[in-house]
């Protein structure tokens, strides 16, 4: 049972403050795009129901209060309950639409005109309203049937091909690659069509396509190709503009990543080898000349890395002004200092009334938003959204859900 | 008009994340007014280049990042540079910049003071780790950023130990994700700052920005929910799902459940040896011998297959099969025509060229790859004299 006394709505200031956003989302693009607009300081309201719960609060049985993946992309959000497939969950989805700025949702193309929520109906009610729709290839078009994953999402935006060792096939970037991307850019489109309603107090209607939004992160490979007609191969962990360029591994099967973007960097590399005659060798003495003999420059750095400890190294190097940084696994990324002192991690009030920690907004600002509580047990704002919000009486709120709408 | 007419916005950036940030804006329409060295933004010099000009408005990159900017040429290291960038900011909606932290204190503005000096401005700096990091000053690049984000170490996924953990997809994914948040978070203050007149001071690390794209996974380490360790399979899900070499490129190829597997049985014909798999595998026996058995089996027959084909039959059956797209493969997708991902657009020097735009379609106020990235200088007098003119009224 969620602690009921955690207030839904708290004043949070932020650049957003004031904006309401109805969400009809799943999984973790669409929900990543709310996240980022309540850390902005919107208040983002997720519409729910038992029979079309979000896969992120169902994966692991039946507590979907505290399902753990739910709980990590889903805080500062409120949740209400309404069943939006009947027809009077329907009706009252529009009522809320009325007091709403933007609607979000990543349902597959064609599902919100069959539930009659389509963009004209939503415009119906609340002329100026912001619709985002979210999907893998976008709302229409000869493709927009097709449905998947964020792996999928960079196997046909461009992004798997270019990820590969040198003269192997591509083996893509890790699976977790795209939904968050996605989410960002969907989240900025939103922030962006807000700008526009305030000004001219036109709402309108933004069609995503996740696919397109992983192209963009690759868009000059893709102007190579349109000006030069050039189609990369697998090239391992080279780089156009800096050699060496890689991950080498150190002591205790630890990586330390290595970037040379200057021959300054280059030479103060070959003194912390301790090898300046290396550094002096005019054969390397050019980014060009280095990337002829990347492979040999890589296994003597790999060499020279082998007994160190990455994080020691990546501090040496670092004082010698070379891009260096130990690579992070899962434990450092959690343990940092330098992130938990920024703040990254933050704590917030979760459902059950205690503290939880979060992973935080990645930016700092000035007259940022507050962050209050943590991702929403089910139905846990529907006196606030149904009683406040739209102004129903207890009796009728009882008489809704005893139809089966609410809850 | 398009979304952002009437915004203000002086890019002070030398690098791809707040070139991409004043794009994005730009693009909407806002006026971005590029100040650049007397030798030009460090971009010009990046490749791909269009033939062998390498001269500062040869480079396609440079050519693709600043699409409907202006550029004027302000040498920052005199009193006259100076005056003119104080000038400019003076009138701006927005600051952008992406130079190593402290610079902009060398060029007269303080990111600690401007909230007090120009209360109506939104400033927004991009750097490695954030400007208030400990690391602030620590030398990087993004190869070196998408490691201490979290992403280089984990990937690929399905990782051999015996070879490297691999760069991100080309040469600037943290830039473009860095430069996206920042556009986010400049778009939001926009927000704000029409209706209060109060600007804000924003800092995005790039660091940050690639450690909060793990959110799902980061956020259940952080609690608990997931297993935090050394493995640099750490954020895999496991499952036969991956690349695989068809006749014509590969496929990705997602299953994860019995009515895929079925569906899939049905696409190749009903081959035998799936019948020999307990129909539930996927979900109650993904056991690493069936992976491997299963992947073996599909790659035999998708070396038979073209990838748009298999892939449009087997989306047709409910099957997560895409083909590995290439740039040819987006100029030439049907769904990329239909919406209008590409936009030609004429380049004195690049000349003409099919660039990509945006991934999301505006019905009243769609971004428009109206004018061609600015040469060197090109507006300087034109804006010089609108801010001398601006400071005799």
């Amino acid at each position: 049972m969620s602690d009921r006394s955690i207030p839904s709505y708290v004043p949070r200031g932020g650049p957003l403050q004031g904006v309401r956003v109805l969400e009809l989302t799943k999984v973790w693009a669409g929900p990543f795009a709310g996240k980022l607009l309540a850390f902005l300081g919107a208040q983002v309201i997720r519409v729910e129901s038992v029979e079309s719960l979000d896969t992120t609060r169902s994966m692991t049985g039946k507590d979907w209060d505290n399902a753990p993946g739910w709980q990590a992309v889903n805080p500062e959000k409120l949740s209400v309950q309404i069943d939006i497939k009947k027809p009077d969950g329907r009706d009252l989805f529009l009522k809320l639409v009325k007091q709403a700025d933007i609607v979000i949702e990543n349902m597959r193309p064609g599902a919100m005109e069959r539930l009659g929520l389509s963009y004209d109906a939503l415009r119906q009610v609340k002329p100026d309203i912001i619709c985002i729709s979210m999907g893998m290839y976008g709302n229409e078009g000869p493709l927009a049937y097709q449905t998947g994953y964020a792996p999928l999402f960079a196997a046909l935006g461009g992004v798997s091909a270019l990820v590969g060792y040198e003269g192997e096939p591509p083996v893509g970037m890790n699976i977790r690659y795209g939904d968050s991307t996605s989410g960002t850019a969907s989240a900025f489109a939103a922030t962006v069509a807000l700008n526009h309603r305030q000004r001219t107090g036109e709402g309108q209607f933004v069609d995503i396509s996740f696919v397109e939004v992983l192209s963009t992160m690759i868009s000059d490979t893709i102007m190579d190709y349109s000006v030069n007609g050039a189609i990369p191969a697998c090239d391992g962990n080279r780089h156009s503009n800096m050699a060496p360029h890689g991950a080498y591994r150190c002591r205790d099967d630890a990586w330390i990543a290595i970037a040379i973007p200057s021959d300054a960097a280059w030479s103060a590399l070959t003194v912390a080898m301790g090898d300046p005659a290396l550094g002096e060798d005019a054969t390397l003495a050019t980014l060009e000349r280095r990337q002829a003999r990347c492979a040999d420059l890589d296994a003597r750095i790999g060499a020279w890395t082998a007994d160190k400890d990455a994080n020691e190294l990546a501090l040496a190097l670092q004082a010698l002004g070379v891009p260096a940084a130990k690579s992070f696994n899962s434990i450092e990324l959690t343990t940092d200092a330098d992130l938990w002192a920024d703040d990254f991690y933050p704590a917030v009030t979760d459902l059950n009334g205690e503290p939880r920690t979060i992973v935080g907004p990645s930016w700092k600002m000035s007259s940022p938003a507050e962050l209050t509580r943590g991702s929403p047990a089910l139905g846990h704002d529907n006196d606030y959204v149904l009683g406040e919000i739209l102004g129903y009486s207890v009796e009728e709120r009882t008489a809704l859900t005893e139809a089966g709408i609410t809850c | 008009m398009t979304a952002l007419s009437n915004i203000r916005i002086v890019e002070l950036s030398g690098g791809v994340a707040g070139e991409y940030c004043g794009k994005l804006l730009s693009d909407f329409g806002a006026e971005v007014i590029k100040v650049e060295p007397p030798q030009g933004s460090p971009v010009r010099a990046l490749p791909p280049f269009a033939g062998n000009d390498r001269g500062p408005d040869a480079s396609a990159l440079f050519a693709y990042l600043n699409t409907n900017k202006r550029s004027i040429v302000l040498d920052l290291e005199s009193d006259g540079g100076r005056d003119a960038l104080a000038r400019l900011v003076a009138r701006a909606d927005v600051v952008i910049d992406d130079h190593a932290p402290g610079w902009l204190e060398t060029v007269g503005i303080n990111p600690d003071m401007v909230g007090a000096s120009h209360p109506g401005l939104t400033l927004c700096t991009i750097t490695p780790y954030g400007r208030t990091n400990a690391k602030a000053d620590v030398p990087a690049e993004d190869l070196t950023l998408f490691h201490a984000g979290g992403w280089g170490y984990h990937t690929p996924g399905g990782v051999d130990p015996a070879k490297p953990p691999l760069k991100g997809a080309g040469r600037f994914i943290v830039s473009y994700e860095a430069g996206m948040e920042a556009a986010l978070c400049v778009s939001a203050a926009l927000f704000d700052q029409h209706r209060s007149g109060h600007g804000r001071v924003i800092d995005i690390s790039k660091q940050r920005v690639m450690a909060s794209r793990l959110d799902y996974v980061l956020a259940q380490m952080l609690v608990g929910d997931m297993d935090v360790t050394e493995a640099r399979g750490a954020f895999d899900l496991g499952g036969p799902a991956s690349i695989m070499p068809c006749a014509d490129g590969f496929v990705y190829l997602w299953l994860s459940d019995t009515r895929m597997w079925w569906a899939m049985h049905d696409l190749m014909g009903k081959p035998d040896w799936m019948l020999e798999f307990p129909e539930d595998w996927l979900q109650k026996g993904c056991t690493p011998e069936r992976v491997a058995l299963s992947r073996q089996y599909f790659t035999q027959w998708l070396k038979t297959q073209n990838k748009h084909e298999v892939a449009a039959e087997g989306q047709k059956r409910g099957i997560m099969v895409v083909p590995i797209n290439t740039a040819p493969d987006l100029m030439d997708s049907p769904q990329y025509q239909f919406r209008q991902f590409f936009t030609e657009l004429d380049h004195p020097v690049v000349g003409s060229a099919s660039y990509p735009t945006v991934p999301y379609r505006f019905s009243a106020t769609p971004a428009v790859l109206a004018a061609p990235a600015p040469s060197l200088g090109q507006h300087s007098k034109a804006i010089l004299d609108s801010v001398t003119q601006g400071a005799a009224q």
